[in-house]
């Protein structure tokens, strides 16, 4: 079961202009209940290929599979499959939280008592309490952070896909959502991550990608690539593979 | 020193481009409207002061009168042409004579003068327009003053000729002619003035083009605003990875945008409606003006309204495209609100020039690039459904469908596709999250 391959990416690629890559031949793989996280520096390529894992943008060339449904011909049961919290994602800033998670509920359930069932998790995960009777305007970030990491998790897809899923977070709360992760991870649900904080995804991942320029690098879990650069902790196997590998 | 940092600053921030631009833009919308409407006036007055005139009495002293009035007219560098009126079809009759107004001298006015009684002078004048600068001419008052002053100079030279004015004649003089006047507009005729008639209708006139400009601009705001925050916000990225198709997502916001702008459009046409009875219930009572706009047609029954509205609502679906597009552009509130623009101008020019011109007689060259903003059809649309000028009507209603569809076609191809996340306005791209790479 652990084996059951949930995202396979194939070669995907974004060309937005002839030559111009935003992302090239990124071939990677996550497991039923894995967390894998892909890491660069800012404009590295992770967000596009997060994107085109979700749908949101179409590959130029190679695909990815998302529980068997390939993301170029069936998009729309990927997106059945999957749910992504962008970074620096906002809610509908009038909607009141419960509404916010009954809304998302519906778009994501085949039925009404799914729908409830969704809605009953979110409000435990999210754990806003009474809060969620006020409007999505009067959060503070880190509940507004909350909130929409309970949606995304609430209808427990096949693959989550979380960028920066701890930020604008506190220390406490982010704790909470990297504990929360893991154990979801163990029940069966796999995360692809994408985060700025090394510490975060040392602790929290089972794999990790270091992506930089469009092009995938290396791939391992944190301690392979720890031994097999000969660095103390992943902030200097990520300097050492994006500052010193010669990218074309 | 600390006043002129925060004042400069405040300045900067207010000053932005797009504040600048719209200054620019209200300038070019207000110069092009200035001078469409001056070609316009500047048409109108070449021939402002001619009179058409039928003589039908045909007698002596009528001729007199005209070669009076003639001399005072083109003093005033107008003419004074004879037509011919052969019957009471006013319609057909200044159609034949291709004629938009005349003043008719019927029979037995000499005799009237003669008996030293206010002689009837008929003043007919063809409507083609309810635009404020459309109907310029000399008009029944000034016809009559000119020809009052001929009877008056025709009648001296003749009577004092003949020695010297009698008390009956001298009161005869103060007022010598009795005006009656009537009013085509298409086939129908009635005897009403035409100056009223503009009076009465200006109301209807004016309110139907403030009404279009409203809800172009409210429904327009209403999508730009709904797609450009959820742009801006980030939720759009949320919505379209859910399990629902994209066309899921574009035909929801644009069904929910045209049943309120369909509401909208209801509510106003049946405001319009009481307005208009209102109008003409306090007007009309015993004078007969209500009835006499009723058989002229200029007083829209349900089914014009209907046409009206119909035309009304594809002009919002039409703003409603073009506003998906625009707010797939916005990067910020700021660009959002600049994006309104377009459709501000495309909606003032014609709004503004339905009011002054009557479009349909302008040079064709300006004509036309006013009949390409679709929105034109609609403010013309009540006057050509009460004008009867099916054609125009048909005309526009076919264009309004095939630019709607055009409209929708673009906003589709953007909305399933990635451009919905890399356009942004003045053509750079927005954040993908990938920087490129060679």
């Amino acid at each position: 079961m652990e084996n059951e391959k949930v995202l396979e990416v194939k070669g995907l690629s974004k060309q937005y202009k002839k030559g111009v890559y935003a992302s090239e031949k990124v071939t990677f793989d996550v497991h039923r209940g894995e967390i894998f996280a892909l890491i660069g520096p800012n404009g590295a390529g992770k967000t596009t290929t997060i994107r085109m894992i979700s749908t949101l943008l179409q590959a130029t060339e190679g695909d990815a599979v998302v529980s068997g449904h390939s993301i170029l011909t069936e998009p729309e049961k990927v997106r059945k499959s999957i749910t992504y919290l962008p970074d620096e994602a906002g809610a509908y800033k009038n909607m009141k939280g419960i509404d916010y998670l009954k809304f998302m509920a519906e778009l994501y359930a085949d039925n009404k008592s799914q729908a409830e069932e969704y809605v009953k998790t979110g409000r435990e995960i999210c754990e806003l309490g009474d809060r969620l009777n006020d409007k999505i305007a009067s959060y503070s970030r880190g509940m507004q952070r909350k909130l929409l990491l309970a949606r995304a998790i609430m209808s427990k897809p096949d693959l989550a896909i979380l960028d920066e899923p701890t930020s604008g977070l506190d220390i406490i709360n982010a704790l909470e959502i990297r504990r929360m992760i893991k154990q979801l991870a163990a029940e069966g649900m796999s995360f692809l991550l994408s985060s700025h904080n090394m510490l975060e995804i040392e602790y929290v991942s089972d794999r990790v990608g270091i992506i930089a320029k469009g092009h995938l690098l290396e791939t391992g879990t944190p301690a392979e690539l720890i031994e097999k650069y000969k660095a103390d902790n992943l902030e200097d196997v990520f300097e050492l593979v994006v500052m010193k590998k010669d990218i074309k | 020193m600390k006043f002129r940092t925060l004042f400069l600053k405040e300045l900067r921030e207010m000053l932005s481009s797009q504040t600048i631009l719209m200054m620019i833009v209200s300038v070019v919308i207000l110069s092009f409207a200035g001078q469409a409407m001056s070609n316009a006036v500047e048409d109108n007055a070449e021939t402002m002061m001619d009179i058409n005139i039928c003589d039908l009495d045909d007698t002596e002293f009528t001729h007199n009168m005209i070669k009076c009035l003639t001399a005072n007219i083109n003093a005033l560098d107008g003419e004074v042409n004879t037509v011919d009126i052969t019957s009471d079809n006013y319609a057909e009759e200044l159609k034949k004579a291709n004629v938009k107004s005349v003043v008719i001298i019927p029979e037995g006015f000499t005799e009237s003068v003669e008996k030293s009684e206010a002689a009837t002078v008929k003043f007919v004048q063809r409507l083609n327009s309810l635009a404020t600068l459309s109907n310029m001419n000399a008009g029944s008052q000034v016809a009559v003053d000119y020809l009052s002053s001929a009877v008056k100079e025709v009648v001296y030279s003749t009577k004092v000729a003949n020695g010297k004015l009698t008390s009956s004649e001298v009161s005869f003089l103060n007022e010598p002619l009795k005006l009656e006047e009537s009013t085509v507009v298409a086939d129908k005729s009635e005897d009403i003035s035409a100056s009223i008639v503009m009076s009465l209708c200006s109301a209807q006139g004016m309110i139907v083009p403030i009404m279009m400009f409203v809800l172009v601009m409210m429904s327009s705001n209403m999508i730009l605003n709904a797609v450009s925050t959820e742009k801006i916000d980030k939720t759009l990225e949320t919505l379209l990875s859910a399990p629902i198709s994209r066309l899921s997502v574009i035909a929801a916001k644009m069904l929910s945008a045209a049943v309120v702008a369909a509401m909208q459009a209801a509510v106003y046409m049946i405001g319009a409606k009481n307005m208009m009875n209102g109008v003409l219930d306090n007007v009309s009572g015993e004078s007969g003006y209500s009835e006499a706009l009723n058989n002229l047609g200029l007083t829209m029954d349900a089914s014009q309204y209907v046409l009206v509205g119909l035309q009304m609502f594809l002009s919002i679906l039409i703003a409603l495209s073009v506003s998906l597009i625009l707010g797939v552009l916005a990067r910020d509130a700021k660009s959002a609100q600049t994006l309104t623009l377009p459709i501000m101008m495309c909606t003032m020019i014609p709004y503004m020039l339905s009011m002054f011109v009557d479009i349909k007689t302008m040079s064709p060259a300006v004509r036309y690039i006013v009949y390409a903003i679709p929105f034109t059809h609609s403010f013309m649309a009540s006057e050509n459904a009460m004008f009867g000028n099916t054609g125009v009507y048909v005309g526009g209603l076919i264009y309004q469908v095939i630019f709607l569809a055009v409209c929708m076609f673009l906003a589709l191809r953007i909305f399933m596709s990635d451009r919905i996340f890399t356009m942004s306005i003045g053509g750079r791209r927005a954040k993908t999250g990938g920087e490129a790479s060679q």
